[in-house]
């Protein structure tokens, strides 16, 4: 209060001016401490996620700056400006200064200007999709699962990946990708929205029914060997947290390796209906078309089954008994193919049939 | 209009107190009555978060049956937060401040304010009954389409319905009460109110009233195409039926995101008429002010794709800039209020604490929100917690924290008692540690690549310590309220007497009763500036 003749007891610039000191002093603990990572995205492990990470920290600079500087002036003001018993006089009534508004006006118009500038020309190359990509994924996003179809150079389907997610027993599933070569992906939906979103790509892209979405990506050749978590991020019903799917970083040896495997297996022939007892159970509309089942006991059985749905709609028929702890587990079909599945004897009771992605789709498997 | 001062205490008829409150055309009992039936659903969707944080607080699904019941209840949290919370209890306070502050007997249209109003709660039975006729929507409040349409899997069932019925009531509501704000500001100031008069409060819910008028009707034409869609065989937006599923998000949130200034606005101008009271000084730049109001009003319009940036049918750095471009106006503001702080005295009572939560929260909801503009970067954060971070910052840990400093400060001039300073300040202390407890750490969850909207996440995920330090902030917040109820409570019955102006404020509905009679004013002071009740107090040399 400069225009004031009274005078401020000097303590209480002291006490300001402390709390201030704590305050910026706290904000640099939380960074040499390693608590401030926890306000960063995780490490990216694509050319293009490490470009959205660098605009990240650009942009969450200037944000503490901005943070500190007006947080610090209100906490400056609330403990510096207390009316005090003595205060009998107003305040001196200012009403606005113009010259102060042209600065806050103009200088955060500057400083978004920056901001939006170099937001686009990291978005031109993190949303750049070329004409020849090293590798071609159609990856197919249904309720509720993902499956990735590897496309040939003309586009033309020459395996697909039914299960999305990686198993660590088994070490099948996920989406394989050779690092240092470009990943392009294109997205559809049978159903409703989805979205691929991937972490530590820093990334994702919605799967929108009637359109198809492309995208493009790198993965750092040190990852080779890595597997990433990714999950549908656009609600989607029911099973929207189940929609997980792994992407495995393979070198391009391996990758190689793995692709041929899954083509032998797209193109084996499917497995012989073994003699004995064999029940016919087809899935149409998201429902099986049997809701109970009856099989001897202790005897191997088999189901010959149909999925009628629309192609990027899954499903299987898993068996788990009244506990609910899933016995046998069989591999998802695509919406349009059909499968046969066998089964290993079981005692008689009762247990339930179902679909590993619809909740819904549940019937009784009676065995006697 | 109700510019004729009828003094219905002259009335030969005597009626009971409901039936006078169920049929009066009084703003100030409409006002009222906004305030309670927003405050009881607010109370609701409460509850309705904790089912929410409750189910998240650890991995795996232990509290609520199924994954379908637990998209039910953040759908008609965010619902009924938005459409029955915030939105009706600004209006609400719009309500009963405005013709008080620009000296007007009443709103223009009185009999159309009582219909705004009793539409409210119509609306808000007819979503909760759907949680008693096989389930409520379940498709996010956002309802987007192929989800929303009938279909199994996607949304079958009433509850749907029932919610599309509600949201157009309630958006019926909205526009009938944006029309009857602007003739009210336009038509029925006292002589001397000149537009450059009017206190901040009645300028922000001006051009709120100008979007609600603007916007809503949009969104209530896809309210209908989806309605059409569900019911008779329509196809606007079904993709395998010659439809679009992008034009539904286009058509919302050409309402939705002007809807969340129709949020943040009026909350914006209460506490522009709180800090300078508290801080004895006029508002810094007050011009300026309305020009930012007006600019956010008018650059609301052309963002509403930046809520679609990762669907890839969006020309991104166009809705990249003016979203970025937004900032500005509200940075004016930012300094504004808080040069109105500096070199004033202040007075830490209820209202002014809760004004000063209001900036120090809605400056992280702000900054955050540039994060968002930045498109790359919003590729990483779209649809993960940091969203649900950014939107409670803005909408509670601003909107709401502007709610009740209204409240604090208003209430004398309701009720004509003051409520309890240390229970309010109770109540704050535990709202804003709750809330920084709540949604700060859902930054970090969203860093860490947590989705909005799942009923549950792997254990090894790495999320759970940051959701169950959420959790327990949310009982906080909960624990918050009772205060702040048993407050209301008390000092309606034994509450200090509040007299006319008890905290030596600036505008008009301080230069009459508390509460005012009927038509609100028996003289009015001279109207020589925006601090007409500060003029009278002080005289000219004062200013």
């Amino acid at each position: 209060m400069s225009t004031s003749p009274r005078k401020r007891p000097a303590p209480d610039v002291f006490v300001a001016g402390l709390v201030l000191l704590i305050l910026v002093a706290l904000v640099v603990a939380i960074f040499l401490t390693g608590f401030g990572n926890t306000l960063y995205p995780p490490d990216a492990v694509t050319a293009q996620g490490r470009e959205v990470r660098g605009l990240y920290n650009i942009v969450f600079a200037i944000a503490v700056a901005i943070f500190l500087l007006v947080e610090g002036l209100i906490v400056w003001s609330v403990l510096r400006y207390r009316r005090r018993p003595s205060d009998t006089e107003l305040p001196v009534q200012t009403h606005g200064n113009n010259m102060v508004e042209v600065i806050w006006t103009v200088i955060p118009t500057v400083i978004v200007l920056y901001m939006f500038v170099i937001s686009w020309q990291t978005l031109n190359h993190v949303d750049a999709v070329s004409a020849q990509p090293d590798i071609r994924i159609h990856a197919i996003a249904g309720q509720f699962q993902w499956q990735f179809e590897y496309l040939d150079q003309d586009g033309k389907k020459v395996a697909t990946q039914l299960a999305p997610a990686y198993d660590v027993d088994t070490g099948l599933g996920g989406m394989a990708v050779p690092v240092g070569r470009s990943v392009q992906v294109t997205l559809d939906s049978p159903d409703v929205i989805h979205a691929f979103y991937v972490p530590q790509f820093l990334f994702k892209r919605d799967v929108v029914p009637g359109m198809t979405n492309k995208f493009e990506f790198n993965v750092d050749v040190t990852e080779a060997g890595q597997v990433f978590r990714g999950q549908c991020a656009e609600l989607c019903g029911t099973g929207h947290r189940k929609m997980l799917f792994n992407v495995i970083a393979l070198s391009q040896g391996d990758y190689d390796t793995w692709l041929r495997a899954l083509i032998e297996k797209s193109n084996a022939t499917p497995a012989p209906l073994p003699s004995g007892t064999v029940l016919n159970v087809t899935a149409e509309g998201i429902k099986f078309d049997s809701a109970s089942l009856e099989v001897p006991a202790d005897a191997p059985f088999a189901i010959a089954f149909t999925n009628k749905d629309p192609a990027g709609v899954t499903h299987d028929i898993d068996i788990q008994d009244s506990s609910g702890t899933v016995l046998q587990k069989q591999e998802t079909i695509d919406g349009g193919t059909s499968a046969n599945y066998t089964y290993t004897p079981l005692p008689a009771g009762t247990y339930t049939f179902f679909c590993s992605i619809h909740a819904n789709m549940t019937g009784t498997l009676t065995v006697k | 209009m109700a510019t004729h001062a009828l003094n219905p205490a002259t009335s030969t008829y005597s009626r009971g107190v409901l039936y006078d409150w169920l049929t009066t055309t009084d703003h100030k009992k409409i006002g009222i009555m906004y305030v309670i039936n927003s405050f009881l659903f607010f109370l609701i969707g409460g509850i309705l978060a904790l089912v929410v944080r409750t189910e998240l607080a650890a991995p795996g699904l232990q509290f609520l049956s199924d994954e379908h019941v637990y998209n039910e209840m953040f759908t008609m949290h965010a619902t009924m937060m938005i459409f029955l919370f915030v939105i009706p209890m600004l209006a609400g306070l719009g309500n009963y401040i405005v013709p008080l502050q620009i000296g007007a007997p009443d709103m223009a249209f009185p009999r159309i304010n009582a219909l705004s109003l009793w539409m409210l709660p119509l609306g808000g039975i007819l979503l909760i009954s759907s949680f008693f006729t096989g389930g409520t929507a379940a498709a996010g409040w956002t309802s987007y389409p192929p989800l929303s349409l009938d279909g199994p899997l996607k949304s079958p069932g009433s509850g749907q319905d029932l919610w599309i019925v509600a949201l157009i009531l309630i958006g019926t509501s909205s526009i009938l009460g944006g029309i009857n704000f602007l003739v009210t500001i336009f038509k029925m100031r006292a002589p001397g109110m000149t537009l450059f008069r009017m206190p901040i409060m009645v300028w922000t819910v001006l051009v709120t009233s100008v979007l609600v008028v603007m916007a809503t009707p949009v969104i209530t034409s896809a309210l209908v195409m989806l309605f059409i869609d569900r019911n008779y065989g329509g196809h606007f937006f079904d993709p395998f039926g010659g439809g679009s599923a992008v034009l539904y998000q286009n058509i919302f949130w050409f309402y939705s995101h002007p809807a969340v200034y129709v949020m943040i606005l009026p909350a914006m101008g209460v506490i522009s008429e709180v800090l300078p009271v508290f801080s004895r000084k006029p508002l810094f730049g007050y011009k300026a002010f309305i020009f930012a109001t007006a600019g956010i009003g008018a650059l609301g319009f052309s963002v509403w794709a930046h809520h679609m940036f990762t669907t890839g049918a969006v020309f991104l750095p166009f809705f990249s800039l003016l979203t970025f471009l937004i900032a500005v106006p509200t940075g004016v503001k930012m300094f504004n209020w808080v040069f109105t702080l500096f070199r004033g005295q202040l007075t830490f009572s209820t209202p002014l604490i809760f004004a000063i939560g209001f900036l120090t929260m809605f400056l992280i909801g702000g900054i955050n929100g540039a994060f968002s503009a930045s498109v790359p970067v919003d590729f990483a954060l779209h649809d993960t917690y940091w969203v649900v971070a950014h939107i409670h910052y803005v909408l509670f840990g601003g909107s709401v924290f502007g709610v009740f400093a209204g409240l604090y400060y208003w209430f004398p001039k309701m009720t004509g008692r003051m409520l309890d300073e240390s229970l309010g300040k109770i109540h704050f202390v535990l709202m804003f540690v709750g809330f920084n407890l709540t949604f700060f750490p859902m930054h970090m969850l969203g860093l860490e690549g947590m989705p909005r909207r799942i009923a549950d996440y792997a254990a090894d995920a790495g999320w759970n310590n940051w959701n169950m330090a959420a959790t327990i902030g949310g009982f906080v917040i909960a624990t918050s309220i009772l205060p702040f109820l048993w407050n209301v409570f008390a000092s309606l019955r034994n509450g200090k007497i509040a007299g006319d102006d008890p905290w030596e404020g600036n505008t008009l509905e301080w230069a009459t009763s508390s509460p005012p009679p009927p038509y609100n004013f028996d003289h009015l002071p001279e109207i020589r500036s925006e601090r007409p009740v500060f003029d009278a107090r002080h005289g000219v040399e004062g200013h």
